[in-house]
C-alpha cells in the first residue's frame, strides 16, 4: 500500500468509525476538512487527485462503518456526471466496495458474537455447523472484496466495462450470502432495532439492488461474452491484465 | 477484519510470449477429444509431458544446474493456467512439477537432486505422493506406514492408498512413521522411494467412471539406502504439510470445468435464450473473481510470504465453483446426457466426477475448519 493511501486509510477509517450511521448533515464539515468529497477530483482541480484504488479505501471503509451520509456518492458524482453510463459505472464499483466493507464488518460482528454468546454451555463458535457457516461467508466477504480491487486496478488501467460488470454481480451475490450467515448465526438479538447489525444488513440489501442488480449484470456481462464468441473468452480474460 | 487483502498482481512482461507458445503447443499436440479436456490435469499424456519439458515449460523457476529454467513464480503460473484453460493433458508430469521437484530441491541431498530432478524437468520421470493410507485419509497424522533402521539403510512396510499415478511414475515421496511407537503428528518422516524397488507394488483402484487414475501402493521389506530419507528424520508431518498449504490455490482449483463453460458459450452463440445469457455471465464473473484471487496469492507466494488462509479460501471458493458447472449448465439446458452431442457428453461425464473436486487435496469440511480457525473459532 503506498504512504498517500495509508495516510488516507488512517485518516478515514477512525472519522467514519466515529461518525458511523449516525452521522448527519453537520459532520459534512469533517469530511470536508479531509479534502474526502473531492477524492477523485483532480489536484489541478483542487480535488485530492486519487486514484481508483485510493477511492477503493474510501468506499470499502465508509461500507465497513456504514457512514450515514451519501459520501461515496458525492465522490461518484463529482467524477461522472449523474444519469451517464460512466457515472452508473462507477457508481457499480462504489456499491462493490461497500458490499465489500460491510460484509467483512458484519463477519466481524459475528465471529465475535459466535465466540461470545453460550449455549449448550459452550460457545456458538464451538458447534462446526456454525464454523463452517462463517468459513463460508469469509470466503464470499474475500471475493467481493478481491472483485471490489480488481476493478480499482482495471478502472486505473482505462477501459473496465467488463470488469465492472463481473464485480457487482459477484460482490451482489456475495452481499445475500453473507447477510444470510450473519443474521443466522445471531439469532433473535441481530433481528433487534438496538443491536447494529441491520446497520449492515440493511445496507447491503439496497446496494445489491442500487447500480444494477444480479440480472441486469449478468445479462449484460452474459451477453458480451457471448457476442465475443467461445474462443476469445480466455484470451480476452488474460489480455485485459497482461 | 479483512481477511483476504489482494494487491494488484504484477503480471511478468513474458506473460503475452509465454501464453502464446503455449497455445501453439496445445493447438498442435494438445487432446483433440473435448471429454477428455475435461479436468485435464488428472489426463496423463507422456508424449505431451516431453514435449513440454523440451519447449523448457517444466520445472520453470528451478535451478539450471538440474535442468531447470530459473524462471519466476509467476512465469510459471501463466503456463499453469493456460495449459489448464485449454485442457491439456497434464497428468503425467502434474505431480512431479507442483510438488515433488520444489520439494526435492528444498530438502533434498545432492544424490536425490541429481537422480530425479533432471529428468522430471525433461518431462520423462514422473511422481506420485504417499499420504493417504486405509486408515488415514484426511486425519493424515494416522499414518502406519513404518520404517525401520538397519545399519545404513531402511526397511519399509505398509501400504498406500488413493495414489494418483503410482502406475506411471517413476518414484514416490512417502510420509512414514520412522519411529516405532510415536504417535499422530511425531516421528514422521518422508521418503523417497524408487517405484521399481523390490517389495514395492501397485494394484490399480477403477473409478465410478471405469478410469485408473488411483492405486494401492503395496511395501514389503522394501530396503531403502539412508540417502534416501528426505529433509530431516522426524520432521515429516511439518514438511509434507508446509507443501500441502502452498498448493491450495493454484488455477486448478477453479479450472476443472473451464472447457464445460466454453461449450456452454458456444451453445449460447447459437441459442437466443435469456437463461443461458444469465448463466453465462454468473459464471463469467466467477471466473474472473477466482482468477484475481487465485493470482494475488500466487503473487504473496511469489514474494515469499506465506498466505495460508487465502489459499485455503481459494480452493474453498474454486472447488465450488467448478463443481457447480455442471450441475448448473444441466438445470438450464435441455439435453440427453447419453448422446454424443458435445456439450451433454462434457456435462455428463463432469457431473460424475465433479464430487471429488471438493474431496482431493483436502475436503470441504476440511478447508472450512481451517478457515474458522483462521478467523479465530474453535
Amino acid at each position: 500500500m503506498s504512504d498517500t493511501r495509508r495516510m488516507l486509510a488512517e485518516m478515514a477509517d477512525p472519522l467514519f468509525a466515529e461518525l458511523g450511521p449516525a452521522a448527519t448533515d453537520s459532520d459534512w464539515s469533517r469530511l470536508d476538512e479531509l479534502g474526502l468529497p473531492l477524492l477523485l477530483v483532480s489536484e489541478a482541480g483542487d480535488g485530492f487527485g486519487g486514484d481508483h484504488v485510493d477511492a477503493l479505501t474510501v468506499f470499502r471503509l465508509a461500507g465497513y462503518h456504514a457512514l450515514g451520509l451519501p459520501l461515496v456518492d458525492r465522490i461518484v458524482a463529482s467524477r461522472e456526471e449523474e444519469g451517464t453510463e460512466a457515472h452508473f459505472h462507477l457508481g457499480a464499483f462504489a456499491r462493490a466496495a461497500q458490499i465489500a466493507g460491510a460484509l467483512d464488518a458484519a463477519l466481524a460482528m459475528s465471529v465475535a458474537y459466535v465466540n461470545e454468546r453460550q449455549q449448550f454451555g459452550r460457545p456458538l463458535g464451538k458447534f462446526q455447523v456454525v464454523q463452517q457457516e462463517l468459513a463460508t461467508f469469509a470466503c464470499e466477504a474475500a471475493a467481493a472484496n478481491c472483485a471490489a480491487m480488481g476493478v480499482a486496478e482495471a478502472l486505473d488501467r482505462g477501459d473496465a466495462a467488463f470488469e465492472i460488470a463481473a464485480a457487482k454481480l459477484r460482490a451482489n451475490r456475495a452481499a445475500s450470502e453473507g447477510a444470510r450467515i450473519a443474521h443466522q448465526v445471531h439469532g433473535a438479538i441481530g433481528f433487534t432495532q438496538e443491536y447494529p447489525l441491520h446497520d449492515l444488513t440493511g445496507r447491503l440489501r439496497h446496494w445489491r439492488s442500487e447500480f444494477g442488480g444480479d440480472a441486469y449484470w449478468s445479462k449484460a456481462l452474459g451477453d458480451s461474452v457471448i457476442a465475443r464468441g467461445a474462443d476469445a473468452f480466455w484470451p480476452d480474460l488474460t489480455a485485459r491484465a497482461d | 477484519m479483512q481477511t483476504f487483502v489482494t494487491e494488484a498482481v504484477d503480471w511478468p512482461e513474458s506473460a503475452p510470449e509465454l501464453r502464446a507458445t503455449v497455445r501453439a503447443l496445445v493447438a498442435e499436440h494438445g487432446e483433440r477429444d473435448p471429454v477428455r479436456r475435461a479436468n485435464c490435469w488428472t489426463k496423463a499424456d507422456p508424449d505431451f509431458s516431453r514435449r513440454l519439458g523440451e519447449a523448457g515449460l517444466l520445472g520453470m523457476t528451478w535451478p539450471k544446474e538440474y535442468g531447470g529454467h530459473e524462471r519466476s513464480q509467476l512465469e510459471r503460473y501463466v503456463v499453469i493456467e493456460e495449459l489448464l484453460a485449454a485442457g491439456a493433458p497434464v497428468g503425467a508430469h502434474w505431480i512431479a512439477d507442483r510438488q515433488s521437484g520444489p520439494l526435492l530441491l528444498r530438502l533434498g541431498n545432492d544424490e536425490l537432486k541429481e537422480r530425479w530432478v533432471p529428468g522430471m524437468a525433461r518431462g520423462e520421470v514422473f511422481a506420485c505422493i504417499g499420504l493417504s493410507e486405509p486408515n488415514s485419509g484426511s486425519d493424515l497424522a494416522s499414518v502406519r506406514t513404518s520404517a525401520r533402521r538397519d545399519g545404513d539403510e531402511w526397511i519399509i512396510n505398509g501400504q498406500k492408498v488413493w495414489t494418483t499415478g503410482a502406475h506411471w511414475s517413476h518414484f514416490m515421496i512417502a510420509l512414514i512413521r520412522s519411529e516405532a511407537g510415536s504417535e499422530r503428528q511425531q516421528g514422521l518422516s518422508q521418503f523417497v522411494i524408487p517405484m521399481d524397488a523390490p517389495g514395492v507394488s501397485v494394484k490399480p483402484i477403477i473409478d465410478l467412471t471405469g478410469a485408473h487414475e488411483f492405486n494401492e501402493v503395496f511395501f514389503e521389506d522394501v530396503r531403502l539406502p539412508a540417502s534416501t530419507l528426505l529433509g530431516e528424520e522426524g520432521q515429516g508431518w511439518r514438511q509434507a504439510t508446509a507443501e500441502l498449504s502452498l498448493e491450495r490455490s493454484g488455477p486448478e482449483r477453479y479450472l476443472s470445468s473451464m472447457v464445460l463453460f466454453l461449450e456452454l458459450v458456444r451453445h449460447a452463440e447459437k441459442h437466443a435464450d435469456p437463461a443461458t445469457w444469465d448463466l453465462v455471465g454468473r459464471l463469467a464473473s466467477d471466473a474472473w473473481t477466482l482468477r484475481l484471487m487465485s493470482a494475488s496469492v500466487a503473487a504473496k507466494l511469489a514474494r515469499g510470504e506465506d498466505p495460508a488462509l487465502e489459499a485455503t479460501m481459494v480452493k474453498d471458493l474454486g472447488n465450488a465453483y467448478e463443481q457447480a458447472i455442471p450441475e448448473l449448465v444441466q438445470g438450464a439446458i435441455e439435453m440427453d446426457l447419453s448422446g454424443d452431442e458435445v456439450l451433454a457428453s462434457v456435462t455428463a461425464y463432469l457431473l460424475q466426477v465433479a464430487p471429488s473436486f471438493s474431496l482431493r487435496g483436502g475436503t470441504r469440511e476440511i478447508l472450512k475448519g481451517i478457515i474458522a480457525r483462521g478467523l479465530g473459532l474453535r
